[in-house]
């Protein structure tokens, strides 16, 4: 019965599948290293820069396409076939809102990031700036002025390449070296903007700081890089989201995240995934391929992953924490979500070098219609890292008898003095829990939101407040009668 | 890389082909399969997934760079023996039947492969299949004079089976045993099998077992690995169950410098139960790797693993367990728990516990926890009177123990009992 009910509901659509209608300063399909000169003169970068994404792309070409280690299934992809350079042409320098375009600002109020709206609100307590990212370069930043009083720095990838190309020197592909793997180096030498960041020393970042991505254009890639640097003693929340408009064509999403913690800093980075998924059969949606990793550089620091994946067709994603400094404290905290054909491969790494390391990580894979979810994640425990402690959960809950979950997790351990546990378990939403919402006039489709919700409650209160909410919608939006 | 891989396969076919005689129960085309197999794909490295955690085309490299099959007779096993059970012995990968007991159980049928006839012959490789894995290959091109053990139906044996699997060599060689154990309809047997290495040389053992249980069939069976510091084995079995049929493993191994068991049940028919449990404890630079799959295909069956392992020095312990339900499979309870202690700074635990899972109605969990002894515990027994060392023994006897006891044959457990504290 109840899964009747689910069935009937699963036709909900993508809410932010809308194009925008803007000129746009799009490279002919195609990649050489014509074209990676091409974008790092575009993007007027210094010589070392272009070196490294020639270094990168020599590199890439001598990597054979991963082969199909993670449970996923998608065609090759072309790589001749994509732009890998789109941008909506706007003057260079803008020093307020007003000259932005006006659609590209409608674009951003629709999804619910409205900068002017932002602009407003200067000076309210729970503000966010936004550094937001349209195709492939970042648009406007906002708040950077008050955040710069701070001395945090906070604007788009390509200007800190212009302004401060000695911390993006030091810190660049540090923690994701371009050798890292087939998408890391793919995106080290086309990369086309992202955010960067860095907290100075003893410095709590005032305010949440927040990239957003949209793919707007046709048949371009994303490729972007954050780079967030935490100086001593500091500490930043950052948060990320993306959308794209829904294509039959599928589009490459290939992004690396890079985090440094030095002594007693604390990241913590939440994102709330939301990448076009393709319709009920299968058709369009977004390859989400993406490496973000994190370092504890020094001792104490810590990193937090927080994220809600709803999105992408492909999701091949595992934000990892490398435990480095003595005491210092990795968390993964994910919820992933497939309906539909959507595929899902994704968890994290906890690499414990340093001495009383500690790692937690709690994944709740929800898998609906068709899709195919799996956690799949390293927990390492190196020689010498005395008294690492892990803890992991990773809960599977299946809607329907079409679509599979699975957990894949990797546990190597090398000092004794380690413990490490690990716990999974599958399970579905029963007829006894729907009937005994049913009994309270909570009607199935609520019930199911509900019950959901309540199972990822875990992961949900660790992200901030607005992004909690609109997880929550996200969910139960996402799910809209897939449940079994 | 693959001109590497095919390298070791290749050298091994060398090596062997000219001391093999050409056996008549492997048909031509599985043959011909095998060989093309290993010659493709060889001998696994760890860039192999299911051989990420044990390198054996590295260990063969290393340890088995002459292998030149200078394999010893065997005349007598009696001291191995176990006073209250039927044996039957394999010498280096052939059947015995001299050094074996008379077969006097009713319902109990026993054949060499060589004298199998055609349906015999056939069933050979029903389970592993060829291109499934280098050793089944390997074993499918080199395979010993293995037996065909067959328990009538309706009949419940009254003695246990202790089956010794025995190398002896006096140079390093390559030992492919073989065998097929079928269980009729409501019968019932305990069987041991038990793996020693006698002679004073290095042998691998490429142990490969298809086992068919069939309907309310209940099979008990014990593995015990003890092959000392010239024991290096890779062990398949294989194993079918029909509609209630009740499958009980226990592995247990104490030593051995590789040991690598696969075992794969594939719970084929509804309401069919089956359970695995493993202890291994290892030192010097010993590897053990447990590899399990349970394969659920149809509604109603359970599933239950239990593995633990205690490592020491520079040794390894692997457990690599899937859980793996079809869309069929509704209403599966499948359970898997792996636990391990640490006992040296240099020794290594890697788990990798997985669930695959297609079908929604189904309970299905799975832990593993790796740590040291707990120091809390030691302190309860140091208040207690009881010295540091004896309590640390005390705590890591019972730790095995919860495995150890699940063997039911009293000598094998008093024997296996005896063995692991000396070694403590």
């Amino acid at each position: 019965m109840a899964n009747e009910i689910l069935e009937e509901h699963i036709n909900s659509e993508y809410k932010w599948g809308f194009t925008t209608d803007i000129e746009t300063d799009t490279f002919a399909p195609g990649l050489n290293e014509q074209v990676v000169t091409a974008l790092s003169k575009k993007k007027n970068e210094p010589d070392w820069l272009l070196e490294f994404r020639l270094k990168a792309f020599r590199h890439w070409q001598t990597l054979p396409e991963p082969n199909n280690w993670a449970h996923l299934t998608y065609p090759k992809i072309n790589y001749q076939d994509i732009s890998y350079y789109s941008a909506p042409k706007i003057k260079p320098e803008l020093k307020s809102l007003d000259e932005v375009d006006p659609e590209i600002l409608k674009t951003f109020e629709k999804l619910g990031i409205s900068l002017e709206e932002q602009k407003r609100l200067t000076g309210v307590q729970s503000n966010i700036a936004v550094d937001a990212v349209f195709d492939s370069v970042s648009v406007k930043t906002t708040f950077r002025e008050t955040l710069s009083e701070k001395g945090i720095i906070f604007c788009s990838f390509s200007e800190a390449v212009q302004e401060f190309p000695e911390l993006i020197k030091k810190y660049m592909g540090t923690v994701v070296p371009y050798t890292d793997n087939y998408f890391a180096a793919l995106n080290s030498a086309v990369y086309s903007d992202g955010s960067f960041c860095y907290i100075p020393k003893g410095v709590r970042c005032p305010m949440e700081l927040s990239t957003y991505f949209r793919i707007n254009a046709t048949g371009t890639g994303q490729f972007e890089r954050t780079l967030i640097v935490a100086d001593e003693g500091s500490y930043v929340s950052y948060l990320e989201g993306c959308t794209a408009p829904q294509r039959d064509e599928n589009q490459l999403h290939a992004a690396i995240v890079e985090i440094i913690t030095h002594k007693n800093a604390e990241v913590k980075y939440s994102t709330v995934q939301n990448w076009y998924p393709g319709d009920k059969n299968g058709k369009g949606g977004i390859f989400n391929f993406v490496t973000k990793r994190g370092i504890c550089l020094e001792d104490n620091s810590k990193i937090s992953w927080t994220q809600v994946e709803t999105g992408s067709a492909i999701t091949w994603k595992y934000p990892s924490v490398i435990l480095k400094g003595n005491n210092s404290v990795g968390e993964f905290y994910s919820v992933a979500l497939t309906n539909n054909m959507q595929e899902a491969d994704t968890g994290t790494k906890m690499i414990h070098i340093g001495k009383n390391t500690r790692s937690t990580i709690i994944s709740k894979g929800i898998s609906a219609g068709k899709s195919n979810n799996s956690y799949r994640g390293l927990v390492q425990i190196r020689k010498g890292a005395t008294n690492a402690r892990n803890f992991s959960q990773c809960d599977s809950l299946l809607m329907g008898d079409k679509c599979g979950a699975h957990t894949f997790p990797y546990i190597e351990i090398k000092d004794k003095t380690a413990i490490v546990e690990h716990e999974a378990t599958t399970s579905k939403i029963g007829e006894d829990q729907l009937f005994y919402c049913k009994q309270r006039g909570i009607d199935n489709e609520k019930a199911i939101g509900l019950i959901v919700n309540g199972y990822c409650k875990e992961v949900l209160n660790k992200l901030p407040m607005e992004f909690a909410v609109e997880a929550q919608k996200l969910l139960a939006v996402s799910l809209e009668g897939s449940v079994g | 890389m693959i001109a590497e891989k095919t390298n070791t396969a290749q050298v091994i076919i060398d090596k062997i082909s000219s001391t093999s005689s050409k056996v008549n129960f492997i048909d031509n085309d599985k043959l011909s399969k095998a060989l093309l197999y290993l010659e493709n794909k060889g001998i696994p490295t760890n860039k192999h997934e299911e051989y990420k955690y044990c390198n054996v085309d590295g260990i063969f490299k290393k340890e088995f760079k002459n292998i030149e099959q200078k394999l010893n007779s065997v005349t007598d096993i009696n001291k191995y023996k176990l006073n209250n059970a039927l044996t039957i012995v394999v010498v280096n990968g052939n059947y015995s039947e001299k050094l074996s007991d008379k077969l006097i159980l009713k319902g109990l049928h026993l054949n060499a492969f060589s004298n199998l006839d055609n349906d015999g012959k056939n069933l050979i490789g029903t389970l592993a299949n060829v291109e499934s894995d280098a050793f089944v290959a390997l074993n499918t091109a080199f395979c010993g004079d293995g037996f065909h053990l067959k328990i009538a139906d309706n009949e419940q044996l009254q003695m246990p089976i202790h089956i010794l699997y025995v190398s002896s060599a006096s140079a390093e060689s390559l030992v492919n045993p073989r065998n097929i154990i079928e269980l009729g309809k409501n019968s019932e047997a305990t069987i041991i099998e038990e793996q020693i290495n006698i002679g004073d040389s290095k042998v691998f053992t490429n142990f490969l077992s298809e086992k068919f249980i069939g309907e309310n069939a209940k099979l008990n069976s014990y593995t015990f690995q003890n092959e000392g510091n010239n024991g290096y084995s890779v062990n398949t079995n294989n194993i079918t169950l029909g509609r209630y049929a009740k499958y009980d493993n226990t592995t247990i191994t104490l030593s051995g410098t590789l040991v690598r068991n696969n075992h794969q049940v594939v719970l084929a028919a509804q309401n069919c139960e089956a359970h695995l449990n493993g202890f291994f404890s290892t030192k010097s630079n010993q590897l053990v790797d447990n590899h399990t799959l349970m394969d659920h295909q149809m509604p109603n069956c359970e599933s239950n693993e239990l593995y633990k392992g205690i490592v020491n020095d520079k040794s390894t312990g692997v457990f690599n367990g899937k859980i793996f339900v079809r869309r069929d499979a509704q209403k599966t309870n499948a359970y898997q728990s792996s636990k391990n202690i640490l006992l040296s700074d240099d020794a290594t635990i890697n788990t990798k516990p997985q669930l695959e899972i297609y079908a929604d109605d189904v309970k299905c969990s799975h832990g593993t926890s790796t740590g040291k002894i707990d120091e809390a515990a030691v302190f309860y027994l140091n208040a207690r009177g009881i010295g540091r060392e004896s309590a640390k023994k005390l705590l890591l006897n019972a730790f095995a123990q919860e495995v150890i006891n699940k063997i039911e044959v009293e000598e094998l457990k008093e024997k296996i009992l005896n063995l692991f504290e000396n070694e403590l």
